[in-house]
């Protein structure tokens, strides 16, 4: 009896879950498809008719179908689902620009994104419209799989002035002359700079230091005469770590940049005519050798060379840290800034000049405009698609598109401040285009956020610290503004080398040891580290750079 | 002198157990202290001020499940953990439909053809279609976007089905014939004799199968386009970037706990079936891989 039972249940299970498994996936656009003629006819009347000459009956106005578009886009909040089934947007989108949308959320990390596209790549599958990486897109141009956009703009006249106007972020996307992505801005420029304790200063009787040997005593100060006034040896003037990644970023990356700033070496690249690696440059090495300096001192977080950027953050919220850098956001706001308040009630992080270096240079590091890539595949344009991409993008930069697709429903998620301005009183915290429950409604909020002042006043909202001080993310953004940094944009064109991972690992690897003091740092040794570059290929890369750099306008 | 060797013999053999098991314990040692960690970091509470944040200890009072909390009551997690859930379950059952049946066939010694359908198995055994041939095949059949597309390419596990052709064909032959002369068709020898004498054999690959369809994220990546299709490892590995992707948005997702105790208590959570699962099959685990693995 009781194995007849068990038989009898396994195989329902197995029915159950094979009927499910077998079930198409719903699509969220699929069902309401169906009234898709219905909107088109009816959503033109909206708008005046064009006056004619002829005193006939005006002409109807051109039926506009629905098209079917897919798109592969980067959600904003990772771990958030994508939006609802019945997300307004997707009507909205169907009403106004004819176009009935699959979304795709794309993998997080930028390795899994270019799987994926590769994959589909492979296959002829490629949506419609999708976020890439340039060098995945690079070999997308060179298969011939990606469309060029260029006459595109003209029938997106709204975004492509609001998005695609910056002429050296648009070389981000163009190859032999011809735009083959729409480049949107990307992250905020300069928004990582120095920043320093200022009760820790006013408890030792300092000022912020402005130049390397004055940031040298100071660190000490940190380090060693106890500003926290707990009785221990717990705090470090510098905290840093390897941060960044690839070839633009080799080394020690931009957290030490600073440094480097400070001897007019800012970044991996020499950008000037002759576009060669800072590497090369005597000051390079000098900078390195004050970063020794600062290690050897032991003035800077010991655990620097492993540790990863939450660690890091980890470390100041702690309180052990007196001078870094950080970025603005990652800093102030409140969802940041709530553990290092919940600890220090009394401290306060105040921006911080960058320091000089012996010849009067300063620099706070590198700053590259970056872009979010949409490509449109050459399928979609032979298929007939390319107006209506251009319609759904043209609806994106509406001021419609914008604030649903930034915000949310207003009155539901926002509402609009006396000053226009994107604020959440009087809403409900779990209806607040803020709280996680609304994350799904914003993923696509990157593809329209173009840092508007109501953007930075939605998203960098100041605040009360707990003991009633004022708290502006913004305003330490317009602070760090104000600092000198280094334009390495051209920087983001130059083409990793084949054997890139090699590359990097030696450079980056040998400047640690460097300052580690696992290999003498001497002129001698140095000119070994540079050739040993060299024989990695250092001199044909650089000839390659400046090739590149002369394609795309960046080298005159 | 006999005795004297006996007594020297046994001496070492109890030193090589010492040391055998001081090794295992050390080894032991070395996998739980980074469970342990794991753990202690995600019951850190968010206001870590006086605990060292990345110490193995923490007073027991000072424990707060607040990230656990928060990661239960968020909407995809349960959804990613149901998914996961499912591709399990249900890559298991298909896993163990396609394999067994084929396993028994390949060990009837008197199968026709069966050196050709052995020889067809090693081939993709040695040599791997690779990732875009695999990629065609799932997206012309349509299987994009639906459980399917990562349950069925790893539908047999060639590994696995060899070990359990082995350990079917090390099964008494005389209780087959047995079956056989009482009139029982092959798929009856299967169900009624073989099957019942294959308990450790089908809970170990049936582990094999369940661990990695929970572990399942290449091909989740790939072939699931839909969010809401995807399983926990996705989630979890979002989870586990948040921290660096978030220093731009003001989103404050996880209110009240910090951000390493979220992603030590995603880790934690999302490998504790897999290790609640295992003592309760450990007892087969050896029996089934030994005699799978060895034919007499």
């Amino acid at each position: 009896m009781n194995k007849v039972f068990y038989k009898s249940m396994l195989a329902l299970v197995l029915l159950a879950l094979l009927a499910s498994a077998c079930a198409p996936v719903a699509s969220p656009t699929a069902e309401p498809a169906q009234e898709q003629p219905t909107a088109a006819v009816a959503a033109p009347t909206d708008k005046p008719a064009e006056p004619t000459a002829a005193p006939t009956e005006p002409p109807a106005p051109p039926e506009i179908e629905v098209v079917d578009l897919e798109l592969w886009a980067g959600g904003r909040v990772s771990e958030a689902g994508p939006p609802p089934d019945d997300w307004v947007a997707y009507d909205i989108i169907r009403e106004q620009a004819k176009v009935n949308l699959k979304l795709v959320l794309l993998p997080s990390t930028q390795a899994d994104q270019d799987t994926k596209i590769n994959a589909a790549a492979a296959s002829n599958s490629l949506p419609d419209v999708f976020m890439v990486s340039r060098d995945v897109l690079y070999k997308l141009v060179q298969a011939g799989l990606v469309a060029q956009v260029d006459d595109l703009l003209p029938m997106m006249p709204t975004r492509t002035a609001g998005h695609y106007f910056d002429a050296d972020r648009n070389k981000l996307a163009t190859f032999d002359g011809a735009m083959y992505g729409l480049p949107d801005p990307g992250a905020l420029p300069q928004t990582d700079s120095l920043v320093i304790r200022q009760d820790w200063l006013d408890k030792l009787g300092l000022t912020a230091p402005t130049n390397l040997d004055e940031f040298m005593e100071v660190a000490k100060a940190f380090t060693f005469n106890d500003p926290d006034g707990n009785g221990a040896q717990d705090t470090y003037g510098f905290c840093a770590f390897i941060d960044g990644s690839g070839l633009a970023q080799a080394g020690l990356g931009p957290r030490f940049d600073f440094i480097y700033g400070a001897y007019g070496v800012a970044g991996v690249w020499n950008l000037s005519d002759s576009v060669s690696l800072n590497a090369r440059s005597e000051d390079y090495m000098k900078a390195t050798e004050f970063i020794k300096n600062l290690n050897d001192e032991k003035v800077i977080d010991p655990d620097w060379p492993t540790l990863k950027k939450d660690e890091f953050r980890a470390r100041w919220k702690q309180g052990k840290c007196g001078i870094m850098i950080e970025n603005f956001a990652a800093l102030a706001n409140k969802s940041n800034y709530k553990d290092f308040d919940e600890n220090f009630p009394d401290g306060q992080w105040v921006a911080m000049d960058a320091v000089a270096g012996p010849d009067g240079e300063a620099s706070m590091g590198t700053v590259m405009k970056t872009a979010r890539i949409y490509a449109v595949s050459q399928k979609a344009i032979d298929e007939g698609k390319g107006e209506a991409i251009a319609r759904f993008l043209e609806w994106t930069a509406s001021d419609e598109g914008y604030f649903l697709l930034g915000f949310g429903v207003e009155g539901e998620n926002y509402v609009k401040d006396s000053n226009g301005y994107v604020v959440t009183e009087g809403i409900a915290p779990e209806m607040a285009w803020t709280s996680k429950e609304m994350q799904p409604l914003t993923q696509l909020a990157n593809m329209v956020y173009i840092f508007t002042d109501v953007e930075m006043q939605a998203r960098y909202v100041a605040y009360k610290t707990k003991n009633g001080r004022d708290m502006d993310p913004k305003a330490y953004y317009a602070e760090f503004l104000t600092k000198p940094f280094t334009q390495a944009t051209g920087a983001g064109v130059i083409n990793p080398p084949s054997n890139a991972a090699d590359f990097v690992r030696f450079y980056s690897e040998n400047i640690v040891q460097f300052v580690l003091g696992q290999k003498p740092l001497t002129a001698e040794a140095w000119a070994e580290y540079i050739a040993g570059l060299d024989s990695l290929g250092a001199a044909q890369l650089e000839a390659d750079a400046k090739e590149t750099l002369l394609q795309t306008g960046f080298l005159k | 002198m006999a005795t004297k060797a006996r007594i020297i013999k046994r001496g070492d053999d109890t030193i090589f157990q010492i040391l055998v098991n001081t090794f295992l314990v050390l080894l032991l040692i070395a996998v739980l202290i980074p469970l342990w960690k794991v753990l202690i970091m995600s019951v850190t509470p968010l206001n870590f001020l006086d605990v060292k944040a990345y110490g193995l200890w923490l007073d027991p009072w000072k424990w707060s499940f607040e990230a656990y909390k928060q990661l239960l009551s968020h909407p995809s997690f349960t959804r990613a953990a149901s998914n996961s859930g499912i591709i399990t379950i249900g890559g298991v059952i298909v896993n163990m439909l396609l394999t067994v049946p084929f396993a028994y066939a390949l060990s009837v010694e008197k199968l026709p053809g069966r050196k050709f359908f052995i020889t067809m198995v090693m081939i993709p055994f040695l040599f791997n279609a690779g990732l875009i041939p695999v990629y065609l095949v799932v997206n012309k059949l349509g299987l994009i976007d639906s459980w399917w597309a990562v349950i069925l390419p790893g539908g047999i596990n060639i590994y696995n089905l060899l070990v359990m052709k082995s350990f079917f064909e090390g099964l008494p032959e005389e209780l087959k014939e047995a079956a056989r002369l009482d009139g029982a068709n092959e798929i009856q020898v299967l169900w009624t004799v073989i099957l019942p004498l294959s308990k450790p054999i089908l809970l170990t690959i049936g582990l094999f199968y369940a661990v990695a369809h929970w572990n399942e994220f290449f091909n989740a990546i790939l072939y699931l386009n839909d969010a809401k299709l995807q399983p926990l490892t996705i989630l979890l590995r979002n989870i586990l970037l948040a921290a660096n992707m978030n220093e731009y948005v003001e989103y404050d997702a996880f209110s009240s706990a910090s951000v390493q105790s979220i992603k030590s208590a995603s880790v934690f959570l999302t490998m504790l079936p897999m290790v609640a699962i295992y003592p309760w099959i450990q007892k087969y685990f050896t029996k089934g891989t030994l005699l799978g693995g060895v034919k007499s």
